[in-house]
């Protein structure tokens, strides 16, 4: 059904469009929390990170927030890593590692909050191969990861496509509630001008149905096209926006052709 | 009632009855009004054309009067019962004839109805229009109390109800989505349409089924004189209309046929996506009417439209509507008339998509089969009753796959709506008139396929139920009283106050920007209850200088129960379960309308102005306290003007303003994964700019020759350029990664047309 979003937004802009910036007076709110964290089925450290919100007007540098004792348990073997702030706001595990299957606990106290998550890591699912291929829209080189659905339901699936040093703002996710058991073919659709020989890094990262939810939602957020806006229904309880990820990783990188 | 019947006649008196109609082209005239000369009697034709007026024995002159036609005296001797079948003669009725007013001079001050308006559809000719294309649902759109959905949206809101509670029937049928091309066309062909009324919320109770207003328009019946062609040659689009008898004065035929061919365009582009691209719509009218003998009288009225939308062969979309109406008026007697209707409409759309590795279709379908019998009974001439009944079988498709996908169909849903109703048109004295009536409505949802869910609190499902396939799982029942009442203070003004609930059963969820093909139907169930609108409304009404100008001042108040909204991040067009993801709650909108219009000469047009208000209170939404819904505006104001420059030319304007619509704006933002994402806090907090455009139009009438006549129009949409919000997005400042700025995107800026409409 996205598609037809896309697509009437697209046949929307073949009319006598015209866009300009305005002025739009936007009212100042209490900071929130933000944070960011994941762990995965690589070598760590695996990092936390705390920012908070910041007022429309101000200017795009977001403070990370000092101070947190963030730990994550891993409670499959009960062993709890205490991370400890290397830059400002960002956490680092020490001894941790990632494992498929596994539920990683995360526990936050920052400014009198406690913010408590928990994500399991599901069973990897490996790149079969990268293509280029010429897009079906304009003169675009499209980026094709190909991989397969296991037979088992519930894969939830995030993409990450890096061209060069840029890294698409983009959110890819699919799940297998359509196509259960077959082959994936997944064009990332990007606005990055790929040229032949730019090099190219695929990343498939397999993640809990609650963080495809959040990636769902923060897409749906930012593409701004829902009459009721909404932040992203983050995974993490105690009021913080964001969300915290066990995932696996599989990565490939090749040359455009 | 069946008293009613059998009242016993005062005084020796009979009845007059009969049907009006246009001289040259055989059709009805609908709210013709048929007077005795000293206007102590009369009433109007019915809207299959019939009139019945009881009047004591011996002689009498009645005068019959439609605006636009010369008024016909016709002495009659009423020794008995009499029909007396008038046709009516044009006064001089040109293409580009400008008729505001189709009713009596001073049926706006007359009538109880109040909260009504009607269009004549040859308003249109003179008017400007986006692309060439005339549009009765953008004329609706300027008339007090009625707002647009948007720019160039043939969507409308009325008196802060939402899109969705408005009805919308084409002789009979509902139409489920009156919009072409993503909402800039409507799906009303002018050329085939005869008449359009609506009534904002204190409809007779004959209607229902709907919260906010009812858009009653019939088709053309086809003219049962001679054959005639016409049609029109625009940029984007072109339409051809075909009528003639089938057997004169006996019975006709009409088709209408209209193709949009604006991908014709877009092939020529250089860009080959754009070249892909596939975007078109076409849409068919047709109608039969055959008069088996003078008191039985057969139609058949028929649409067929459908929209095309492709990019290569990755991705289509269809949609379309088709209706069918078979209806059969039977005049007992002379008292008493009968329509009896059989009405099929349907709604589909169908996506394909090639891509992805997927090769597959969703189809989406509703569908209601349709009984409705009205009788009219024309008890004496202070009384006018009518009776009816009518019973829906709505089938609702959310979503049936094809192709190589392994998703198991979303089931059907099945439910039954059904009402019977009673209004009175009474008379109570010269002065004083109600229309009083009561409409019960009921709905039972039928188990099935489909899953029935139990919520907790947090709207969590804690059961799954299941019914067996014909078992009524819930009936809801709704009492719907209706009534209205005016009192003459003198020939030219009167007060009117009247009170409506209405109850709808039937609803879309849309939760976007823009009106979308796919948005989506659903039926009451369990957790969904039925809506329902509470109306009070009261007005003053006064006419100047004989009826040229008319004058209203109309206020009203409406209560609305289990209105609902999203939840944050909910997503109508997945395959989850709808129910929790919606929130119910309370709304409340009230507003002052004020109107003057001027009906004749070479000067017509009209002001309108609204002031309301529109909030909404939901648990769970801003904290539970009261937010303005999303159509909330609290001025509205439209200016239309047409000027009969010359025999040759005429000219028109219309102006539009209305404040912003009420908006989710972000109070914050932060960064997550290298991206800076906004930060929201309240819903519908913010306001988008005001609205305002001017449009301009003119009629060049060429030469004319006996069979032949045709005009050029020219329109210029949107004259000085504003720049309205279509959308307003924020972004990260392309130029200073270190700032956000808002970008707002519009859409029409001078837009020019020129059509060739010609007659034959």
């Amino acid at each position: 059904m996205k598609n037809a979003r896309i697509a009437i937004l697209f046949i929307m802009s073949a009319f006598c469009s015209c866009q300009k910036v305005i002025k739009v007076n936007l009212n100042s709110a209490a900071p929130r929390y933000v944070v960011a964290g994941n762990v995965t089925d690589q070598p760590g450290p695996y990092t936390i990170n705390i920012t908070k919100t910041i007022d429309f007007s101000q200017d795009n540098t977001f403070p990370g927030v000092s101070g947190a004792t963030v730990f994550i348990t891993d409670s499959n073997n009960n062993i709890t890593d205490t991370l400890t702030e290397g830059s400002a706001g960002n956490y680092l595990t020490h001894t941790l590692v990632g494992v498929p299957g596994h539920t990683y606990h995360l526990d936050i106290a920052v400014g009198g909050n406690i913010f408590v998550c928990s994500s399991t890591m599901p069973q990897p699912v490996l790149l079969d191969s990268v293509r280029t291929q010429k897009s079906s829209f304009g003169k675009n080189i499209d980026v094709v990861p190909y991989y397969k659905d296991p037979v088992a339901t519930g894969n939830n699936y995030h993409l990450t496509l890096k061209v060069k040093d840029s890294v698409s703002t983009e959110i890819y996710i699919h799940n297998d509630d359509l196509i259960n058991g077959n082959e994936v073919a997944n064009t990332l659709f990007n606005n990055i001008d790929v040229k032949t020989g730019d090099s190219i890094t695929v990343e498939l990262q397999c993640t809990d149905h609650k963080v495809n939810q959040y990636y769902d939602n923060l897409q749906q957020t930012i593409q701004q096209n829902s009459a009721t806006p909404a932040n992203p229904q983050s995974n993490i309880t105690g009021g913080a926006l964001g969300y915290f990820s066990a995932h696996t990783v599989d990565r490939k990188t090749i040359v455009a052709q | 009632m069946l008293l009613l019947f059998a009242l016993p006649a005062i005084a020796q008196k009979h009845t007059l009855s009969g049907t009006v109609k246009d001289k040259s082209t055989g059709e009805t005239l609908i709210g013709a009004v048929v007077q005795t000369d000293d206007k102590t009697a009369g009433t109007a034709t019915n809207e299959y054309g019939f009139y019945s007026l009881s009047l004591p024995a011996g002689e009498h002159t009645v005068k019959i009067n439609y605006v636009g036609y010369t008024e016909q005296p016709q002495k009659v001797t009423l020794d008995k019962d009499v029909t007396l079948n008038v046709s009516l003669v044009a006064e001089g009725k040109q293409l580009n004839e400008v008729v505001v007013s189709s009713k009596a001079k001073n049926e706006n001050v007359t009538s109880s109805q109040m909260g009504m308006n009607t269009l004549n559809v040859k308003e249109l000719n003179a008017l400007p229009v986006l692309f060439g294309e005339k549009d009765v649902m953008k004329i609706v759109q300027l008339l007090p109390g009625v707002q647009s959905a948007g720019d160039g949206n043939s969507g409308f809101f009325v008196r802060g109800g939402g899109a969705d509670q408005n009805l919308i029937l084409l002789d009979e049928a509902v139409v489920y989505n009156p919009s072409h091309l993503l909402g800039f066309f409507s799906v009303f062909n002018s050329d085939a349409i005869k008449n359009l009324t609506l009534y904002k919320g204190n409809e007779p109770a004959q209607y229902g089924g709907r919260l906010s207003s009812v858009t009653d328009i019939k088709m053309n019946d086809g003219n049962d004189q001679s054959y005639h062609v016409n049609g029109g040659i625009g940029l984007i689009s072109s339409r051809l209309n075909i009528e003639g008898p089938i057997v004169k004065d006996q019975g006709s035929f009409l088709v209408s046929a209209r193709r949009t061919y604006a991908d014709v365009f877009l092939g020529l582009s250089p860009d080959t996506t754009i070249k892909k691209t596939k975007l078109y719509f076409y849409d068919l009218n047709a109608k039969l009417n055959y008069k088996l003998s003078d008191n039985d009288h057969i139609y058949l009225s028929g649409y067929y439209g459908k929209d095309v939308l492709g990019l290569g062969s990755l991705f289509g979309l269809n949609w379309g509507n088709a209706t069918a109406t078979l209806r059969y008026n039977h005049i007992f007697n002379p008292k008493l008339f009968s329509n009896t209707s059989l009405i099929y409409s349907d709604y589909t759309y169908k996506i394909n998509i090639n891509t992805f590795g997927i090769d597959a279709s969703i189809l989406s379908v509703i569908k209601d089969w349709n009984f409705k019998e009205e009788l009219s009974y024309y008890a004496n001439p202070d009384n006018k009753w009518s009776f009816g009944l009518n019973s829906v079988y709505h089938t609702i498709t959310p979503g049936q796959f094809g192709g190589n996908i392994s998703v198991p169909n979303q089931p059907e849903t099945h439910s039954w709506e059904n009402a019977v109703y009673v209004n009175d048109h009474w008379k109570a004295s010269s002065k004083l008139n109600f229309d009083l009536g009561v409409r019960l409505s009921t709905f039972s949802v039928f188990g099935g396929d489909n899953k029935f869910y139990n919520l907790d609190k947090n709207g969590n499902i804690t059961d799954t139920m299941q019914y067996g396939a014909g078992q009524i799982v819930e009936t809801f029942a709704t009492p719907e009283p209706r009534a209205s009442a005016s009192y003459q203070l003198n020939e030219s003004s009167s007060l009117k106050a009247a009170y409506a609930r209405n109850a709808q059963y039937l609803h879309l969820l849309s939760n976007s920007t823009t009106s979308n093909p796919t948005d989506k139907w659903v039926a009451t169930n369990n957790i969904i209850k039925p809506e329902i609108a509470d109306q009070f409304s009261a007005g003053y009404f006064r006419n100047f200088k004989d009826n040229t100008y008319e004058c209203s001042i109309e206020g009203y108040y409406k209560a609305m129960q289990n209105e609902l909204d999203y939840k944050d991040n909910a997503q109508v067009l997945s395959n989850n379960p709808i129910e929790p993801q919606l929130l119910f709650g309370q709304g409340r909108a009230y507003g002052v309308e004020l109107s003057a219009k001027k009906n004749e000469g070479r000067f017509t047009g009209w002001v309108s102005y609204t002031l309301s208000r529109t909030e909404l209170q939901i648990n769970g939404i801003n904290s539970s306290n009261w937010y303005p819904a999303h159509q909330d505006r609290t001025n509205n104001l439209s200016v239309v003007a047409m000027y009969k420059l010359s025999k040759k030319w005429t000219v028109s304007a219309d102006f539009v303003y209305y404040t912003g619509d009420a908006v989710t704006f972000p109070s914050g933002k932060y960064t997550l994964d290298h991206q800076v994402v906004f930060y929201y806090t309240e819903r519908n907090a913010y306001r988008e700019p005001s609205y305002n455009r001017l449009d301009l139009g003119a009629t060049l009438k060429l030469k004319e020759h006996k069979h032949y006549s045709s005009e050029l129009a020219f329109s210029l949409y949107n004259a000085y350029g504003r720049e309205n919000p279509y959308t307003i997005t924020f972004q990260q400042d392309p130029n200073d990664p270190a700032k956000t700025q808002a970008v707002q995107t519009s859409l029409f800026r001078w837009v020019p047309s020129i059509s060739y409409n010609f007659k034959f």
